[in-house]
């Protein structure tokens, strides 16, 4: 392997990270569905990296699972999205408040 | 027999539950033929049995009630010939007040009601009279008090009158708690509630549990028979129609007190205690009241007092020993009393509801004879005026007391004797004022109804009897057979033989005492007497108002048990209830929300802070686990 | 065993029945017919039962592993007593479906599932021998009562809803625990929830104090015993009609059956020790709800009240713990059922006329309506314990056995009769007597027939129960004595 595994999960990390801020920061229902997706992807190279690393395929097969599920989740995600914004006209996560205690 | 007491029991209760299941449905003479056929019956059916069973003690099996664990309660007859009198003389009472009621409520149109629970009754009261199991005889017991109950407060709209129904149904309750700690106690010690099971192994009470009972059995039959201290609602029992007031509280049910201490008699006989407890409650019970019967206006109400009165002389026999005694005075005080009760319902149904005597006067005399008449004869007998039937049964419990012995019943006996100035005395007091003379204070009409005469004319059997019932017991000084004493003598506890006293002697005293009270009588209210000077002293005086309110007993409860137990249940209610245990958990509720309030502030509704929240967590547990790898 | 599930058939009949009800609310007429259906077979089956369950040579019994790795099994047997109390939950099913059918327009299929549902569960409870299907059964009541009463109550539903709900399930969570620990306490590799089997081996007596008391605490609630009885004046006030019936008829009793069945057998060192305590609790629960009940101005409070005191001898009964008592207890319960429930339905009707519990708004009701006055007066007396009716035979029983070995006891809850009678004479006043109080309606019809199916059999049982009671106490005698020497230090 050439690249060392430490460079790969610096990545993965910043990746997360990004990801996170994205999903925290952002108001818009699609930008944080977005930073989701990055944090899934981020943890699918730190997966594929450790594969690599043992040499155990077991890494990349659940790469493999993440990728379906991301698409699974990104479907029905966006189904709700849409559904959301023919119900309230709006995209901005803080109107759909409704379970605040 | 066994068909026959069935029969007895059954037609009364027969009766009852075809007027309560179809009696709105039959028409009234229907109805009224009905409830009179089944009570006639069962006097014909108690006579037979009387006949068939002459002086035999019969223990007769009718129907298993019910039985667990030892305990057994069974629906048994003690046919003896106390039972046996006493149900001749209920049925034989019962129907003449069944056909004269026909005539008393022909104008109310609750009349299948009134005659169901009319036959109810009689059916309770005979379970009373023939039962050997004290269980069954507390079916009767509590049944009689229902009946009560529900025709003392036969016209229920006027909430006065249901009120003094239950106020009788519960006072009357308080004296059956004894009887069901007595119950209890004869299946604890003795192991059976048996009457015949009782007194055939009575010798194995000890002294001090005898005492007991005889005390239990004494506030059971106290509350009954409306006695010293459990009175004061006899009184206001006579809301009801007058007829129930003639069958229930003079002829039948307040004398149940008398014969189940009669029944029991030789348990009471083993504690002289008992014995002196049911003279004291009999004789200032007799003497309490008879004061108190002087100070009414209502003519009903002073049939009430003298009532009671009168069943407290049975107590004073009961516990001189004098079984016979106490009997005879309950048979003639049933025939005179019912008597002079449906004479005066006659006067207040003539009068349109008139109930004050100083309202009534001659005109009552000279518009209706013969219920005049009916009513001095009941009269007579109540004063005990030689020789009417009164004269012999009161003189025979005097005799009886004083010839027991001892300061105490010597006492009891100058008590008695007193009473029975005091009775000669308001007796013909309502005499003199309800029938001579012209009335002291002008009536609200002077219209008088005329009545059905078949309703004045059934009470002249009652009339013969108030005169001649003595009959019944002749002592032996007027060459009499004493007929009773020997018809009774099985009888367990009523062989007593009194001496030490001359018969003849106290015979010869109390007609003195009577023609005392007659003469007190003549003298203050007498026809000679000037309606102005005869009339109710001035009602504010204090004798007066002491004697009109019964000594203030009534007023005494009111404010010593009553308010208190009311403001105690209000109390329970709202403090204890709803302010002390309710809010206790309640107050928990609060505490579990207001923390679940704290902890609510948490929930901020953005998702940004949930996601937030997750990756801190997120973070942590990766801490942790660096932690520990390192 | 029998070919036939018989047991099994009258739990889950009516769960069925409900299943059918659901299916058919869109038509109230068919829903009311399918519950009314399953509420008749179910009792017609319960009937059938009953002379199998009083013969003491068959035994009714079914037993089939169903978790072995925690030796549940799913156990079900039926002796005399819980014959009755199948039978009379069947009784009582039949006219809580009768007097829904006036009173109940809103949803009537997920009504009547509830309401069968409750029938379900009731008899699962009489039925268990399991520990732990008793206890399933035991919780899965609550759920169906919870929604009759917060659903279709009157004004205040939700909180009594609530309440009732809370009550219970603090109490039912103790008991999970105690039975879990029941579990426990025996010794590995042989734990069992068969109640024969912990009845055989009773755990060390410190343990059993506090699985006791947990239980206790439970049953107490659903009894209930004062001072945990404050929910249920609430729950029978706000519930309908057919909930208060089944609710003081059905539920109340698996309280007092977990008492006599469970507690007292499984524990008999802690039951032993309890006693005083029981006695304590059992008079002041008679005089606290005696007099509590005296000053209701509500009359179904009025009666929930009564419900309390009545509930109290049971637990003087029990604790006597001899035969004559323990027979009066378990009569009293079928006894209680009866007349509490021919209580609350009249109120119903009266107040379906009246528009109003309270009892103000009544007044005259003889007046106006004789048959039901007669009827209401019948339960009145029966509530009193007038003799001849069913209540005087049980509180006898329960009072002269209570008498043989606690003399003070019985006689201060003899003296409660006149408690007693204070109030049921005050309900009697304010409904039936006097004038008709101004607020009521024009509209007042007497007895119609529908009421009339309801009542008559109701008084039928109960003057039956009061002349010939000895069938029933024949049925009671074996359970009596199955259960009295298992407590060897109050049984000589």
């Amino acid at each position: 392997m050439i690249v060392p595994l430490e460079h790969i999960l610096l990545l993965a990390f910043i990746l997360f990270l990004m990801g996170a801020v994205c999903a925290l920061a952002r108001r818009n229902l699609v930008m944080i569905l977005l930073g989701l997706e990055v944090m899934l992807n981020a943890a699918g190279i730190a997966f594929v990296g450790a594969s690599l690393r043992w040499m155990e395929m077991d890494g990349q097969a659940f790469v493999l699972f993440i990728m379906g599920v991301a698409a699974a989740e990104i479907a029905v995600g966006l189904a709700l999205l849409v559904y959301c914004w023919r119900r309230s006209g709006s995209l901005d996560v803080n109107v759909f408040s409704r379970l605040k205690g | 027999m066994q068909a026959n007491l069935s029969l007895l029991l059954a037609l009364p209760l027969f009766g009852a539950l075809v007027l309560a299941l179809l009696g709105r449905r039959l028409s009234r003479p229907m109805v009224e033929r009905l409830a009179c056929a089944a009570i006639i019956a069962a006097f014909i059916a108690a006579l037979t049995a009387l006949a068939g069973a002459w002086g035999e003690t019969r223990l007769v099996p009718l129907f298993p009630w019910f039985s667990a664990g030892g305990f057994s309660a069974s629906m048994d007859v003690l046919y003896d010939p106390l039972s046996g009198i006493m149900a001749v003389m209920v049925t034989f009472v019962s129907a003449i007040i069944h056909i004269h009621s026909v005539g008393y409520m022909r104008g109310d149109e609750s009349y299948a009601r009134y005659f169901c629970y009319l036959n109810l009754f009689v059916f309770f009261m005979l379970v009373i009279t023939l039962a050997d199991n004290l269980a069954f005889l507390f079916l009767g017991w509590e049944g009689v008090g229902f009946c009560s109950y529900a025709l003392i407060g036969f016209w229920f709209a006027d909430a006065e009158r249901t009120l003094a129904g239950r106020k009788a149904f519960v006072m009357t309750r308080i004296g059956d708690v004894g009887f069901l700690i007595a119950m209890a106690l004869f299946f604890a010690t003795l192991g059976t509630l048996s009457l015949s099971g009782i007194i055939a192994s009575v010798s194995a009470l000890s002294v001090g549990t005898a005492t007991a009972l005889g005390l239990l059995l004494l506030w059971a039959a106290v509350g009954k028979s409306a006695q010293l201290p459990l009175l004061v609602w006899l009184p206001d029992a006579m809301a009801g129609p007058t007829p129930v007031s003639a069958l229930i509280h003079a002829a039948t049910m307040v004398t149940a007190g008398v014969y189940l201490l009669m029944r029991l008699f030789p348990v009471l006989a083993l504690s002289q205690a008992a014995l002196a407890a049911v003279g004291a409650v009999g004789a200032v019970t007799a003497l309490f009241a008879s004061f108190s019967a002087l100070g009414q206006r209502d003519i009903k109400r002073i049939l009430a007092w003298s009532t009671i009165s009168q069943v407290g002389y049975m107590f004073l026999g009961i516990a001189a020993g004098d079984l016979c005694g106490g009997m005879f005075h309950l048979l003639a005080h049933a025939f005179f009393k019912s008597l002079l009760f449906m004479g005066a319902g006659c006067v207040i149904q003539a009068l349109h509801e008139e109930h004050d005597i100083f309202r009534m006067g001659s005109r009552v005399r000279t518009a209706m004879p013969p219920v005049f008449l009916l009513f001095f004869l009941g009269a007579l007998a109540l004063a005990a005026v030689p020789p009417a039937s009164g004269y012999f049964s009161k003189g025979r419990i005097l005799y009886a007391t004083l010839s027991h012995g001892g300061g105490l019943f010597t006492l009891y006996w100058a008590m008695g004797s007193l009473a029975a100035i005091l009775t000669a005395l308001y007796t013909f007091r309502l005499v003199f004022v309800a029938f001579f003379g012209d009335p002291a204070f002008p009536p609200k009409t002077w219209d008088i109804e005329p009545l059905p005469r078949f309703m004045i004319h059934v009470l002249w059997p009652l009339g013969a009897l108030a005169l001649l019932a003595g009959g019944l017991n002749l002592p032996g000084n007027f060459s009499g057979a004493e007929w009773l004493s020997h018809a009774l003598r099985t009888v367990p506890g009523a062989d007593a033989e009194f001496h030490g006293v001359s018969e003849l002697a106290v015979s010869l005293a109390d007609a003195g005492f009577c023609a005392v009270g007659l003469f007190l009588a003549w003298m203050l209210y007498g026809p000679r007497t000037a309606p102005g000077r005869r009339g109710p002293a001035d009602p504010e005086r204090f004798a007066h108002r002491m004697l009109r309110s019964g000594f203030g007993l009534d007023a005494l409860y009111r404010k010593t048990v009553l308010t208190p137990f009311l403001a105690l249940s209000g109390f329970m209610r709202r403090v204890v209830d709803e302010g002390a245990v309710d809010a206790a958990f309640m107050s928990q509720g609060v505490l579990w929300a207001r923390t679940s309030m704290a902890a609510r502030r948490l929930a901020t509704g953005r998702t940004s802070t949930y996601l937030l929240t997750f990756l801190l967590g997120l973070a942590a547990i990766c801490a942790v686990l660096l932690a520990k790898g390192a | 065993m029998n070919a036939f599930p018989l047991l099994s058939t009258l739990i889950f009949l009516p769960l069925l029945g409900a299943l059918a009800t659901v299916l058919l609310s869109r038509s109230p007429a068919l829903c009311r017919a399918a519950a009314l259906g399953t509420a008749l077979a179910e009792l017609l089956l319960a009937a059938c039962a009953i002379p199998l369950a009083a013969d003491p040579g068959t035994i009714l019994a079914e037993n089939a592993a169903w978790i072995p790795s925690f030796g549940i099994r799913y156990a079900l047997a039926m002796d005399g007593l819980s014959g009755l109390l199948v039978l009379m939950t069947a009784f009582l099913g039949v006219l809580a479906v009768l007097t829904s059918f006036k009173e109940i327009t809103k949803r009537p299929g997920a009504y009547y599932a509830f309401l069968l549902a409750v029938e379900t569960s009731a008899c699962g409870v009489f039925l268990a021998k399991d520990l732990f299907l008793f206890y399933l059964f035991w919780e899965v009541q609550l759920v169906p009562m919870f929604f009759l009463i917060g659903v279709w109550g009157h004004e205040d539903r939700r909180k009594a809803a609530l309440k009732f709900f809370l009550f219970s399930i603090a109490g039912g969570m103790l008991m999970l625990l105690a039975v879990i620990g029941a579990w426990l306490a025996q010794p590995e590799g042989a734990r069992t929830f068969s109640l024969a089997a912990l009845m055989a081996a009773p755990a060390a007596p410190h343990v059993q104090n506090w699985l006791f008391a947990a239980f206790f605490l439970a049953f107490a609630v659903k009894m209930p015993i004062v001072p945990v009885h404050t929910w249920l004046p609430d729950a029978h006030t706000q519930a309908p009609t057919a909930g208060s019936v089944i609710l003081a008829g059905v539920l109340l009793k698996t309280g007092a059956y977990g008492l006599i069945r469970l507690a007292f057998p499984l524990f008999p060192d802690a039951a032993a020790l309890s006693v005083p305590l029981l006695f304590v609790l059992g008079l002041a629960g008679l005089y606290h709800a005696s007099l509590c009940a005296l000053a209701q101005t509500d009359a179904k409070r009025l009666v929930a009240y009564s419900s309390v005191a009545h509930m109290a001898l049971i637990v003087i009964g029990v604790a006597a713990w001899n035969a004559v008592s323990l027979s009066g207890a378990m009569l009293q319960m079928i006894n209680h059922a009866l007349t509490t429930g021919g209580l609350f339905i009249m109120i119903g009707m009266l107040s379906r006329r009246s528009g109003s519990r309270e009892l103000a708004s009544f007044g005259g009701v003889w007046k106006r309506s004789p048959v039901l006055g007669a009827f209401f007066l019948f339960f009145c007396m029966a509530s009193a314990g007038l003799p001849g009716l069913n209540n005087f035979v049980s509180e006898l029983l329960t009072l002269v056995g209570t008498w043989t070995g606690h003399p003070g006891v019985a006689a201060a809850a003899f003296a409660g009769a006149v408690l007693t009678l204070t109030y049921v004479l005050k309900l009697a006043q304010g409904t039936l007597f006097g004038t008709p109080a101004a607020t009521q309606p024009e509209q007042w019809p007497d007895a119609e027939p529908l009421e009339l199916c309801v009542l008559s059999p109701l008084a039928a049982s109960i003057l039956y129960l009061g002349f010939a009671p000895q069938a029933v106490l024949d049925m009671l005698r074996g359970p009596v004595s199955d259960f009295l020497p298992r407590i060897p230090q109050l049984f000589q």
